[in-house]
């Protein structure tokens, strides 16, 4: 059947073939072009769940797609393909190959919170939103964001020694992320700081940069943290049917820290 | 008025009628077409009713029960009206037996018929032994056997309920809304997820009607507590691969077709107007509305009124309706059965 809307059809659901025979028919060229399905064949039961699972889907549940979170999204405003109402729907689902096609605008969620606010029955799009791009990146279908990387060396080296270095946060943020630490603003700042910086806390400075000071008594609350994070980690991970932690994850200075 | 009130109808409005008057002194005559009380809730087995989750058995049977025990009510069960003559307050009634019935006034608690979706062929009903109706989940619920597949006894792994058959479908000229069924479902849903919990239940719906106090209670619980998933499609047709039943229809939230396989799908029958109704406006001398249910002659200034004077109607018998109204409407009968016989009227002026 010829196809006079082709720009109805989704690209990748347009078949051509340069030599095909059905039958007896030939049936290449484009004048013989083939539509693929798009039909839904079956709902992936897990995905809900899986959502639910990570912190902020814990609602997801309870939409109703009245579609006031894409009504108040700021995000929405610049794009319209960025829709919570619709990701939501396909998460509650199991649609999960028709949500991975957005896989690569689902973490520009600014986190404005308006839609947690119109939201009727409080489902907390802001959080689906987080959650859904933590399970893109767990699940491996995206790569780190870099607020992700950012948490994650904040995070590890609060853990690590109860105390935070901007310096060294910088310095493993732009190591993780495969930035030169020689860019122009940061060279800029460090040469007037060195021309303004009392010499007493440039010393103190530098000194933390080598000895990594760690709050005294740190010890205890550290493990108890480590315990929770490996705890809820574990359990994410369970719950998204994954068998080891993420691989990008590298070697943990946790684990350092604790040697 | 010393002559009794003919009730006819044995459901949740005939029962409250009937102990309505006998509360206050008055005979009345209970005649039930069936060989026993209690109406649709109990003819056709239903489980815990809406809002209470009282069992239908315990719920109605006490009304049953009151009314049957009563020296006021004269019940007469597997007994029909044949003909039906006089005024107001000197009426006449012969039944089926060719007895005589001499009565004030007279109150129709014919109730409703379930839909029969034989009557929707594309959406599997008697074709494929697994599509069921609301109804017949009540009875696996209320008879205690759980919910099953009827082919062959498994536990259904994943259920779809599809909301309006037999309702809102000019199709088949059922162009109102029965009313009960989104809450009935959402009922079900939960009930299913208690019994089963590992099988997911899945509603299909145009919209979601269960109004009033129904919101939370039903629809947000379904939703919150147990997981029920709704999905926005009217659903085109129910086949079968041989193994499991395919649900065919338009998601129309994402805008794609779906042929989803299920264990069990559930049809959320709508109510019909009662099948004799005809043959009761005959002999009453009632006139029906468009649809075909017992119509009322005022909405506001005359409870349950026809259009003939001294005869009145309460419950589903005048269009889809809830236990609770109906028995609210039984009671408004009954007040409206007595204010209507001439002597009650010649006595308070």
């Amino acid at each position: 059947m010829p196809i006079h809307e082709k720009s109805l059809i989704r690209p990748e659901n347009l078949l051509t073939h340069e030599n095909l025979e059905i039958e007896g028919v030939d049936v290449s060229g484009h004048w013989s072009t083939f539509i693929e399905s798009r039909v839904v064949t079956d709902y992936n039961e897990a995905l809900e769940d899986e959502i639910a699972a990570l912190p902020g889907g814990e609602n997801i549940h309870r939409c109703w797609q009245c579609g006031s979170c894409t009504n108040a999204c700021t995000v929405n405003a610049l794009n319209p393909d960025f829709n919570p109402r619709f990701w939501i729907y396909l998460v509650r689902v199991g649609m999960e190959q028709e949500l991975l096609r957005d896989k690569d605008i689902i973490w520009q969620c600014v986190s404005c919170h308006k839609c947690t606010y119109v939201c009727p029955r409080d489902v907390v799009p802001e959080g689906v939103m987080k959650a859904t791009a933590h399970w893109l990146e767990l699940k491996g279908h995206r790569p780190k964001s870099p607020s992700m990387l950012f948490d994650e060396v904040f995070s590890e080296q609060v853990f690590a020694t109860g105390k935070i270095e901007e310096g060294r946060t910088l310095r493993d943020f732009f190591k993780r992320t495969g930035q030169p630490l020689t860019q122009d603003w940061l060279v800029e700042m460090i040469k007037r700081l060195f021309r303004h910086i009392p010499v007493k806390l440039m010393i103190t400075l530098g000194l933390a940069n080598v000895i990594q000071p760690r709050t005294r008594g740190w010890a205890g609350p550290r493990a108890a943290i480590e315990e929770y994070v490996e705890e809820q980690e574990a359990r994410q991970r369970q719950a998204l049917g994954l068998d080891r932690p993420p691989a990008t994850g590298a070697e943990r200075p946790l684990a350092e820290a604790a040697e | 008025m010393n002559k009794p009130v003919l009730i006819l109808g044995g459901g949740p409005a005939g029962l409250s009628a009937a102990h309505a008057l006998a509360s206050i002194g008055q005979k009345s005559v209970l005649v039930e077409k069936e060989d026993r009380l209690g109406g649709a809730p109990i003819l056709s087995g239903y489980a815990r009713l809406v809002p209470s989750r009282e069992w239908a058995k315990d719920a109605i049977g006490g009304m049953v029960e009151r009314v049957a025990g009563n020296g006021l009510v004269d019940v007469r069960t597997s007994m029909t009206v044949k003909e039906f003559s006089g005024e107001p307050g000197n009426f006449t009634a012969r039944l089926a037996d060719d007895s005589t019935l001499d009565i004030g006034t007279a109150v129709l608690c014919t109730g409703f018929t379930h839909f029969d979706p034989i009557s929707k062929p594309e959406w599997g009903f008697g074709t494929f032994p697994d599509v069921v109706t609301t109804t017949q989940v009540e009875q696996m619920f209320s008879s205690g056997q759980g919910v099953r597949c009827p082919s062959d006894g498994r536990k259904p792994k994943r259920v779809a309920i599809l909301l309006c058959v037999g309702s809102r479908d000019r199709q088949i000229g059922r162009e109102w809304c029965s009313k009960v069924c989104c809450t009935v479902s959402c009922n079900i849903a939960m009930e299913i997820r208690e019994e089963l919990p590992d099988c997911h239940v899945y509603i299909y719906y145009m919209d979601i009607r269960t109004f009033g106090l129904y919101e939370d209670l039903y629809y947000w619980k379904s939703q919150e507590e147990f997981k029920v998933k709704y999905i926005k499609a009217r659903i085109a047709e129910v086949t079968s691969d041989g193994e499991k039943l395919i649900v065919k229809g338009e998601d129309t939230l994402v805008k794609r077709p779906i042929t989803i396989p299920f264990d069990l799908v559930v049809h959320a029958i709508g109510m019909d107007p009662n099948v004799d109704n005809m043959l009761l406006s005959s002999i009453f001398g009632v006139e029906l509305q468009k649809h075909g249910h017992i119509a009322r002659a005022s909405t506001y200034s005359a409870m349950g009124a026809t259009s003939r004077p001294g005869v009145f109607v309460a419950g589903a018998a005048t269009g889809p309706e809830t236990i609770d109204d109906s028995i609210a409407q039984g009671q408004g009968a009954a007040m409206a059965a007595l204010a209507g016989a001439p002597a009650i009227k010649a006595a308070a002026e």
